[in-house]
């Protein structure tokens, strides 16, 4: 590790501290994402192995953070891993609050939104593409170069590749405010649907400058989204009263969407409704959302 | 297919026959041939399906810890690697990876169980988070595999043939006794294990494979390896290769200090 000089601690992981520092050599700067190791127990945890492994396999996209190497290293006597990650300055709930908060607060720019959410876009569909549900997409979780413009994936901690047969997943998983009905309705068979939505609900973040459905527990969390969307109907998501949470919910009518991302242009609201379908397997793919009319006016060359 | 096995890491890692057979500078120093060098392979690849079923992991796990050893031998010799440490360690790993984690106690347990009568086989819990580590490193962290069983179920459905896929599904599990997986992409062994049950079922699916447009002579070159393995070998599928044939060579290689 003595390659690396630490400058500061940035932030608490998943397994542990990730710090900022730079490559004595070259100068690059670069995250540190420090995984304790329980040796004396079972050597690395496999989630830290699997967000390895995932990582390895998706880290040749441009939008999806890249893991640069693994270092081995000890300390106290201890062995410690370090991920080295190339170095983000900062991740989209921080970007966005800028704009909500701050000396200035003003709506983010057209085109900025629109950018960020291709980059999103294509990066989900490279992990989906690869049989990687994120499960966890969150602002805090795209991390974003304000030079560039650019936007990456990071924090695959929870991603799994997908392979058949499906099988259960666990249902702690995907922060509430981003979190899909059927994960939230104790959905055992989930797939991309549930990053799709997730994106959805980013994309609308980023339109109003704050959450769409702020839900501090999951029944509230579900309320919010009946609330807006209306209550859930067998014609319209088909087996939705057979999921294990199901129960008698107030009956509400779907809202205007629109009125909540009114600066949003109709070919937006269009992609958002898309990407916030009750029935998982009407959702937008992340592939067919990159060809969707909202992204006409983008010049996707650059990406 | 959901998972793009062409923009992988494995696929990236595909190797040659060559390279693959290339005996490390240390262990031929030891007078380990090549053919000797494959021996091992087969045999270690047997000692982890052994163990594996011991533990009762899902084939797929079993496949991806071959593959581990398999890669592994294409790095870093058997005189400094002890295969039979390493073969548990990446049973170990692809348990983690595949998401059915094998506790390290666990299969030392069934290593001491099943191989009572030779303490060269036998190994502590610290010697397999050790080499672990080791492995990890050698494989650069690149664990993700695919493998041809999905492509398989995938092929046969197409081809109308499903009734042939316990027969199919056994040869795709032979085919980790060889190397085919570094070389080759995971489709076309699948294909090839196809190619050979169809054959000796008298199944006529010409026309399917036609319609395919993949390069027949790939799949009948990976299909005469298959067989040629078969024909060579003899294996009995329970105990792996005879004793006498395998213990000279496995006492060329050092043992643990």
């Amino acid at each position: 590790m003595e390659k690396y000089e630490k400058l500061e601690t940035v932030g608490e992981g998943t397994y542990g501290k990730v710090y900022k520092a730079q490559d004595r050599a070259t100068g690059q700067l670069v995250a540190l994402k420090k995984t304790r190791l329980e040796m004396d127990e079972e050597g690395i945890p496999p989630t830290a192995l699997r967000e390895i492994s995932i990582l390895r396999l998706l880290s040749q996209s441009l939008y999806v953070v890249r893991l640069l190497s693994v270092e081995q290293a000890t300390k106290n006597g201890k062995p410690v891993l370090y991920l080295v990650f190339e170095f983000l300055d900062t991740d989209l709930k921080k970007f966005v609050d800028a704009y909500r908060k701050g000396p200035n607060p003003r709506p983010l720019p057209t085109n900025v939104i629109k950018s960020f959410l291709y980059q999103l876009c294509k990066g989900v569909a490279h992990c989906h593409g690869h049989g990687v549900l994120h499960r966890d997409l969150k602002p805090q979780n795209l991390l974003v170069d304000k030079e560039k413009g650019i936007l990456k994936i990071a924090d695959l901690g929870l991603g799994r590749a997908f392979t058949v047969p499906m099988k259960s997943y666990t249902h702690e998983i995907v922060t509430l405010w981003y979190r899909a009905p059927e994960v939230l309705l104790g959905s055992t068979h989930y797939s991309t649907g549930v990053d799709i939505w997730s994106v959805g609900c980013i994309f609308a973040e980023m339109v109003r400058r704050q959450a769409l459905f702020p839900g501090d527990s999951e029944l509230q969390q579900l309320l919010h989204i009946f609330r807006l969307l209306g209550t859930p109907t067998e014609e319209q998501w088909p087996g939705v009263t057979d999921l294990r949470d199901w129960h008698e919910f107030p009956q509400w009518k779907p809202q205007i969407l629109e009125r909540q991302v009114p600066s949003l242009e109709p070919e937006g609201v269009d992609l958002l409704s898309k990407m916030l379908q009750y029935n998982p397997a009407n959702r937008i793919s992340a592939k067919a959302a990159m060809e969707h009319p909202y992204f006409d006016s983008l010049d996707k060359s650059q990406f | 297919m959901a998972a793009n096995f062409w923009t992988s890491s494995h696929c990236k890692q595909l190797l040659d026959q060559e390279d693959v057979d290339k005996v490390p500078q240390a262990d031929s120093d030891r007078g380990i041939t090549p053919e000797e060098f494959r021996l091992v392979k087969i045999h270690m690849s047997f000692h982890i399906w052994r163990l594996a079923q011991q533990v009762k992991v899902r084939q797929r796990v079993i496949a991806t810890a071959v593959t581990y050893f398999r890669r592994v031998y294409t790095r870093k010799s058997m005189t400094e690697y002890d295969p039979r440490l390493v073969a548990p360690t990446c049973l170990y790993l692809a348990s983690k990876v595949e998401e059915s984690t094998v506790q390290a106690r666990l299969l030392v347990f069934y290593i001491k169980k099943m191989c009572a009568s030779d303490e060269k086989y036998r190994f502590e819990i610290k010697d397999i988070l050790e080499m672990g580590m080791k492995l990890l490193e050698a494989l650069d962290y690149y664990l993700v595999v695919y493998h041809p069983y999905r492509p398989l179920l995938q092929l046969l459905q197409d081809a109308g043939i499903t009734d042939l896929t316990q027969f199919a599904w056994g040869i795709v599990n032979d085919t980790y006794k060889m190397d085919l997986i570094l070389i080759h992409p995971p489709y076309m062994i699948a294909l090839a294990c196809i190619y050979i049950a169809s054959v000796l079922k008298d199944k006529d699916i010409t026309l399917w494979f036609e319609e395919l447009r993949v390069d027949m002579n790939i799949v009948k070159n990976i299909s005469m390896e298959i067989l040629d393995f078969y024909d060579t070998y003899k294996i009995d599928p329970q105990r792996g290769l005879p004793e006498d044939k395998i213990a000279p060579v496995m006492n060329k290689l050092p043992s643990k200090a």
